[in-house]
């Protein structure tokens, strides 16, 4: 036991001060008050009486100057702070650092992870020192960020918070200046740069894994409407690894393969998805003790794979007509302005493109329209603008993705009203200009629209390299039908605005929206689907990398001793009264008080 | 009969017609009291009995329808009271000077009571206050007019001294007294002992009323943790630690010390009031009287 408030000479002087305090006063006799009786008579016949009984007296004499005993040296003590619990008697400053990334989930032969087994140590580190100790408990990937010292408590309290990060950057912490001790709490694997001041602690404990290094699925640039998925499996293993992979997607899609890995191989499959059916597709290994489970299994989502009918509605534009008829994956229709106005708005379509013309009415479907006339449901134009320059594009916008326009001039261009609601938000996004002079702007109203703000033949825009890949883009987007998006775990972002996202299972994940996207935090490999409002968007969440999977490549030196040899300690329970006694002394005080009092008026001990 | 005492002022006066009043209320008659002894007389009013007639004897009282009747010489027999007088003992001892308000007031407020009621009724009165022996001594009186005298005796006493209501009642009736009725007014701490006091009016066949004073605090008092308790009359000092358990036990004495006086009393047939000083004194007297044994 140590005190922390006082040194223990103190706390003794102190204790015998009140020992002998309270002694005296029981010894002392101050001159008693004089009362005057009628008569002594009865009073002397109660004395007679009374005396027989002297010993009990002074036994309960006794029992009362060791109540008060008890009570006076339990506050005495109680103001020493004492405290209990910790193994050390001396005052420590210690900072934990603990590694939570990827391969930390790697299982060791003992049934357990290398987390848990870092778990263990960093709650054995943090019980060591005093309770005026301070302590400071950091982690790789972000988790609990460094901040003050705090106790002990606030450290395992940090510690039971913290779970292994699959996805994001983990890296050595940038801690606060310190004189203190520093540990390193690792597998070594996936962070390094560890100061040389910094106790290693290592859990490493060499281990299989073949895990899945990347899997994709994409359409053939030649055949637009045939899909393939990209595979690469990996044995990290010390040694050659038999591996089964299968994959599974809707209806009746069913690939099965047997591999042989030698240690440290990758290799990659192009696997045919036209047996499978549009939905999501899930790949998986099975191999014998496979220690890391993360990487051996990925998700995506594999499109619609029908023609796209596209009503394309022009004057007559040569690049247009000539382009889509390229585009392998449109059924094309061509028709003239008047044609378009005698149907009264009855042709169906999954993409009208309106060149140099617009419908009187908005269309039934998503539109690309090339500098429309004024018509009611488009924002009005304010003027004609002669050669604007080209001020910037947005490439993050997925109609922009792949799309260059440096060298795009325009000769004239309109300049249109911004689409803004009451609350003066824009409701267009501008792709290609500025604010006074858009170029390009995509917004939804209902359906999704795409006006260009000068005519193909008013720019070079037709015979930039870009035009196609813009054209296909734009499609694309309108369609809303896209290969997934992939992301590894950890935190998500989604290009839709106030989204909900649900994994596969339909659970829906907890989400943050941000003022042009959402964010989630994706946990383990999945697939996920974003949704916000008729727009949805799906990300395909896997471990899918090298480095993660490479759960022996370890940067600790061979001689490192692991500490995964003995089964990690089970948790240990806070005391309800804290490593701090004081709490406890003042309420034994408080009900030896309460008992004395209790019995003295119960005349117990009187 | 103007009167400036601050003990029997015109409130107290007014409590003594009160209680005259209701004492007449109570016990029709009560001029005849049964603590007064009979005696069958020829002289009289009230018809008692017959008896044979003896030769020699005046034949005023002779019943002569009876002799013409039965031929035989009957005497009617006529009840005539007996003058008994009472003898009112206040205590006058310094242990009777305690508490608030003060048991000797209270006591002399009874004896005064007493005292006047009797007069009022005829009897003869003799009022002693005692302590170590008698203090003070009026000798007797009857009738009204005796009232003032009596109130300005019980007035001139001051309590002094101990206690021993054995010399008193020795020394009283040492001298040759009439029977009568003694009443006792007294808180009984006696150091001699008051059963010794109590058997001697036994030995002079005297009928006996104790009346038992006593305050609240002396009932249960209330004392710090340690005193040096003294006592009032002998000055003594004992010191104590003071226990709740001390003060249970010392009420349970003190009780046990009243129910002792009682039960000596109600087991020689004599009457027993007890009292603290905080009842009114004018309900003590009506309990005294409802006793019937003062006044019957």
């Amino acid at each position: 036991m140590s005190f922390l408030s006082l040194s223990p000479a103190m706390v003794g002087l102190l204790l015998a001060a009140t020992a002998a305090t309270v002694a005296i006063l029981y010894w002392l006799k101050p001159p008693p008050k004089r009362v005057v009786v009628p008569s002594t008579i009865l009073w002397n016949r109660l004395l007679r009486e009374k005396k027989k009984q002297t010993f009990l007296d002074r036994l309960r004499w006794w029992i009362s100057l060791m109540l008060a005993l008890a009570i006076g040296l339990s506050v005495a003590t109680a103001l020493g702070r004492p405290e209990v619990g910790a193994t050390g008697d001396e005052v420590r400053d210690i900072t934990v650092v603990i590694d939570n990334s990827a391969t930390m989930a790697t299982l060791t032969t003992d049934g357990f992870t290398r987390w848990e087994h870092a778990v263990s140590q960093a709650r054995a580190l943090l019980q060591q020192g005093s309770a005026g100790s301070s302590f400071l408990l950091v982690d790789t990937a972000g988790q609990a960020p460094p901040t003050e010292a705090a106790d002990r408590s606030a450290a395992l309290e940090v510690l039971s918070s913290l779970t292994v990060a699959l996805g994001g950057d983990s890296q050595f912490p940038l801690l606060p200046p310190s004189d203190g001790e520093l540990y390193f709490i690792s597998d070594g694997v996936m962070v390094d740069g560890a100061p040389p001041e910094a106790q290693i602690v290592s859990v490493f404990e060499a281990a299989d894994n073949v895990g899945i290094t990347a899997f994709e699925i994409r359409s053939v640039p030649a055949a637009p409407l045939t899909y393939q998925a990209f595979l690469e499996v990996t044995n990290a293993s010390p040694g050659p690894k038999e591996v089964s992979v299968r994959l599974s997607g809707s209806g009746s899609g069913r690939l099965g393969e047997t591999m042989t890995l030698q240690p440290g191989e990758s290799r990659g499959r192009t696997i045919d998805l036209s047996s499978f059916d549009r939905g999501p597709v899930r790949v998986a290994l099975t191999t014998d003790r496979d220690a890391f489970v993360a990487d051996d299994y990925a998700y995506s989502f594999l499109p619609v794979r029908r023609r796209t009918r596209v009503v394309l509605v022009s004057p007559g534009s040569i690049y247009l007509e000539r382009l889509l008829l390229l585009q392998p994956r449109i059924a094309l229709e061509f028709l003239t302005p008047d044609q378009y106005d005698r149907s009264s708005g009855g042709v169906a379509a999954d993409v009208f493109i309106f060149d140099r013309y617009a419908p009187p009415a908005a269309p039934a479907g998503p539109a690309l329209l090339f500098l429309p006339p004024d018509r009611p449901w488009l924002s009005p134009t304010l003027e004609i603008v002669d050669s604007p320059s080209v001020e910037g594009w947005d490439t993050s916008h997925e109609v922009l993705q792949f799309v260059s326009l440096e060298d795009l001039r325009v000769d004239r261009a309109a300049r249109i009203t911004p689409l803004i609601d009451a609350s003066g938000a824009d409701l267009a996004d501008i792709l290609v200009g500025n604010a006074t002079l858009p170029l390009v702007v995509a917004y939804e109203n209902p359906e999704k629209i795409l006006r260009v703000a000068f005519a193909l033949e008013d720019s070079n825009f037709p015979l930039q390299p870009a035009f196609p890949i813009f054209v296909s883009n734009a499609l694309s987007w309108m369609m809303d039908e896209h290969v997934a998006l992939a992301s590894p775990p950890g935190r998500v972002e989604v290009p839709l605005p106030g989204a909900t996202v649900a994994d596969l299972e339909g659970n829906e994940v907890t989400t943050w929206p941000l003022a042009d996207r959402t964010v989630f935090v994706a946990e383990k490999p999945g697939l996920y689907t974003a949704q916000s409002g008729s727009r949805r968007l799906r990300v395909a969440v896997n471990l899918a990398d090298p480095e993660r999977s490479a759960v022996n490549a370890t940067g600790f030196p061979p001689g490192t001793a692991a500490a995964t040899s003995t089964p990690p300690l089970a948790a240990v329970q806070p005391s309800v009264w804290g490593d701090e006694l004081w709490m406890l002394l003042l309420t034994i005080a408080v009900v030896l008080i309460i008992g004395e009092w209790f019995t003295y008026h119960r005349r117990l001990t009187v | 009969m103007a009167h400036t005492s601050t003990l029997f002022d015109d409130e107290f006066m007014k409590k003594l017609e009160y209680l005259n009043i209701v004492s007449s209320r109570m016990i029709p008659g009560h001029l005849h009291g049964e603590h007064r002894a009979k005696k069958k007389t020829d002289s009289g009013i009230e018809f008692a009995d017959y008896r044979q007639y003896v030769a020699g004897e005046d034949t005023k009282n002779v019943d002569w329808r009876t002799f013409m009747r039965l031929d035989k010489l009957i005497l009617r027999m006529f009840e005539e009271d007996a003058d008994l007088p009472i003898y009112i003992f206040f205590d006058a001892s310094k242990s009777m000077d305690h508490g608030e308000p003060s048991k000797y007031d209270y006591a002399r407020k009874i004896a005064a009571s007493l005292t006047y009621i009797g007069l009022l009724n005829h009897d003869r009165v003799v009022l002693v206050g005692y302590a170590d022996g008698i203090s003070k001594e009026m000798s007797a009186r009857k009738g009204k007019t005796q009232v003032w005298h009596a109130f300005r005796f019980l007035e001139s006493v001051r309590p002094a001294g101990e206690t021993s209501m054995q010399k008193a009642f020795r020394n009283f009736f040492s001298a040759r007294r009439r029977r009568g009725l003694v009443v006792v007014v007294s808180d009984f701490l006696d150091g001699d002992g008051w059963s010794k006091a109590f058997d001697m009016l036994r030995y002079f066949r005297q009928d006996l009323f104790a009346v038992h004073v006593y305050s609240v605090d002396e009932q249960h008092p209330d004392m710090p943790d340690e005193v040096l308790l003294e006592d009032s009359e002998s000055g003594t000092t004992e010191r104590i630690k003071v226990t709740p358990g001390l003060l249970d036990a010392y009420a349970e004495m003190f009780e046990e010390h009243c129910e002792e006086v009682s039960g000596y009393c109600r087991k020689n047939g004599y009457g027993y009031v007890r009292t603290d000083t905080e009842l009114p004194f004018e309900d003590l007297i009506l309990r005294v009287f409802r006793q019937g044994r003062f006044l019957g």
